[in-house]
């Protein structure tokens, strides 16, 4: 595939929604007369993804991003602009490009829930015409490293929550897609099941090269996974680019936390850096970053100083920090921060 | 679409209607009323024929309209209704397969195992009230198989056009139960239609709750004479084709406004 796998270009997308007030008066009304309003689910969006590049969706909820994978996977049609995916338009949903995309819902399943995944497998054996010896290589590899071969022959209906999604995850590999559309994909897993997961999305794109494109509540997941964050809010993007730049633009500041048995007195911590917590005998500052060694120097004379750190802001931080921004910035143009 | 993916489809199809079987005959249960309503007709035709069905004629006349429902049944309005609700279509959408021709196969699929589950309570009754009359002349027999086909699909793309009203209305099933009052009336399936007054007949001969059963059910018990078998064979189609064309008008427009709702 030549170009990038996935251009965007002034997406706009709005639903018409139809609303009532609570009551059944105005239940019997809207049975006559239906009010709708218009939703602008996504504003002017405009972005290119490069092929194998992992690309994480974020913002709070009803940002917009579930709705701007959909379109990029084909299941809505944009109110304006323009979408290519792996060159087609997906909302004609040409079998070459539904051939070379994948999208797995973490609340959502493809899996027939009365039958074993296997019959499912099967199933998209025929339809997406995987030859067999690529179809048995496939799912040989999917079934070692998702470790489903007994799960996947039990009715769908009978599997844990991480067993049922592992299963749709190699349904909705085996026909080797070049982009890969995740919504939400650990929802409700446990740690555990969560990191075995990204390790195999991760393994997935390097050994293949394919396009991942994810989205997640878990900031865990995008700063794992994907060196480059697009960030959607009310429908505009509001930042495209890596994680450390977003953290340098919205939180320069370099946080440096310690174990210590007598912390310096509260005006001298304050000369250190701007204190965010002191408790728990752990103390952590946030710091300007030319001032870290110095900092660090003073700090590692403190009297039984243990687990020094230095870091980023979380991410969960910098995000919140940079919602709250926005809304501040709300009925001003923005621009959209960082360098796509 | 290549034959290998509508086998594949119809397997999966035939699966889930094996996993459902208990379901499944208990819906056929449900789809007994030809059955009562014989026993209702045959009760009023024992002395002396009511028009023009004796009640021999009663007897073959719905155990028939029994098959022949097991045969034409369908239930993707109730899938459609709730796949485009939900969002589940999203995951039909997503397969290089168009969505409806894998509902087309799947309800395909459930047919040998509703007629496997309805035939030997059909053959009861035949046998318990008596062997009623089939025919077999070579116009019928020609024509049973394009005229079940053409009844299947009148109620299979019927109940896609309701299906599809899911796409702007809250419950397209609803709509589909005032549809289907329509049916039960001017089908054929309570009362053969020509014991109906002469004028409404020629109405309801043209109209395309007939054409999907009634027609059907007239054909395979010899009560239509070869010009209007092949009359009522045209009639038929022309009603396949005109809903082909409502259906890909609704798909079409429906699936500009899907919302793909849920997660």
């Amino acid at each position: 595939m030549s170009g990038p796998a996935v251009v965007v270009e002034g997406l706009t997308k709005r639903f018409r929604v139809p609303r009532r007030e609570a009551g059944l008066k105005a239940a019997f009304a809207a049975l006559f007369r239906r009010d709708y309003t218009e939703v602008t689910a996504i504003r002017e969006l405009s972005f290119a993804i490069e092929a194998g590049e992992r690309v994480g969706f974020l913002g709070p909820n009803g940002a917009g991003k579930t709705t701007t994978l959909k379109i990029l996977a084909g299941l809505l049609y944009p109110t304006a602009g323009t979408v290519r995916v792996s060159g087609y338009v997906p909302q004609t949903r040409h079998h070459g490009f539904l051939r070379s995309i994948s999208l797995v819902m973490g609340q959502k399943r493809q899996l027939s829930w009365d039958l074993p995944a296997v019959d499912t497998f099967e199933l998209n054996r025929v339809v997406f015409e995987i030859d067999t010896p690529t179809y048995k290589r496939r799912l040989g590899e999917l079934v070692e490293r998702l470790e489903i071969g007994e799960v996947m022959r039990q009715p769908v209906r009978t599997l844990s929550l991480g067993e049922r999604m592992k299963c749709e995850l190699a349904a909705a590999l085996l026909h080797g897609p070049s982009i890969l559309f995740l919504d939400e994909p650990t929802i409700g897993m446990d740690v555990a099941m969560q990191l075995s997961l990204r390790e195999f999305i991760r393994t997935y794109n390097e050994n293949h090269g394919a396009t991942v494109i994810l989205t997640s509540h878990y900031m865990e997941d995008v700063a794992a996974l994907c060196p480059r964050i697009i960030v959607i809010d009310d429908g505009n993007l509001r930042f495209d680019g890596s994680i450390e730049a977003l953290t340098r633009r919205i939180r320069p500041l370099r946080r440096v936390s310690v174990r210590a048995v007598d912390l310096p007195p509260s005006e001298r911590l304050a000369q250190l850096g701007s204190v965010v917590d002191t408790g728990d005998g752990r103390l952590t500052l946030d710091v300007d970053p030319g001032r870290v060694p110095e900092v660090v120097s003073v700090l590692v004379q403190l009297p039984d100083c243990r687990d020094l750190e230095v870091s980023d802001a979380p991410l969960e931080e910098v995000m919140r920090e940079l919602f709250s921004r926005s809304r501040a910035d709300a009925g001003t143009a923005s621009q959209p921060e960082g360098a796509a | 679409m290549k034959p290998r993916k509508w086998l594949a489809i119809f397997r999966l199809g035939l699966a889930e209607a094996i996993a459902y079987r208990t379901a499944l005959f208990v819906w056929i249960l449900a789809s007994c009323f030809p059955l009562v309503a014989l026993a209702l007709w045959a009760g009023m035709a024992a002395k002396s024929p009511v028009g023009d069905y004796t009640q021999a004629d009663f007897v073959g006349y719905f155990v028939t309209a029994f098959l022949v429902r097991q045969l034409t049944s369908s239930w993707v309005v109730w899938d459609l209704d709730r796949q485009i609700r939900t969002g589940e279509l999203s995951t039909l959408m997503l397969r290089p397969v168009h969505p409806l021709v894998h509902h087309l196969v799947a309800n395909i699929a459930a047919l040998p195992v509703r007629l496997l589950l309805a035939l030997p309570l059909g053959l009861a009754v035949l046998l318990f009230v008596g062997a009623g009359t089939l025919d077999t002349s070579l116009v019928t027999l020609t024509m049973i198989v394009p005229a079940l086909v053409g009844g299947w699909l009148i109620v299979f793309i019927s109940q896609v056009i309701i299906g599809c009203l899911a796409f702007w209305v809250t419950s397209a099933t609803g709509i589909y139960d005032f549809w289907l009052g329509f049916f039960v009336v001017l089908s054929g399936y309570v009362v053969p239609i020509s014991l109906m007054p002469e004028g409404v007949v020629a109405v309801v001969d043209l109209l395309p709750f007939h054409a999907s059963f009634g027609f059907i059910v007239e054909l395979a018990t010899g009560k239509l004479a070869t010009g209007e078998a092949w009359r009522g064979l045209g009639v038929q189609w022309v009603w396949v084709g005109l809903h082909a064309l409502m259906a890909r008008l609704c798909w079409r427009r429906g699936l500009r406004v899907y919302g793909a709702v849920g997660a």
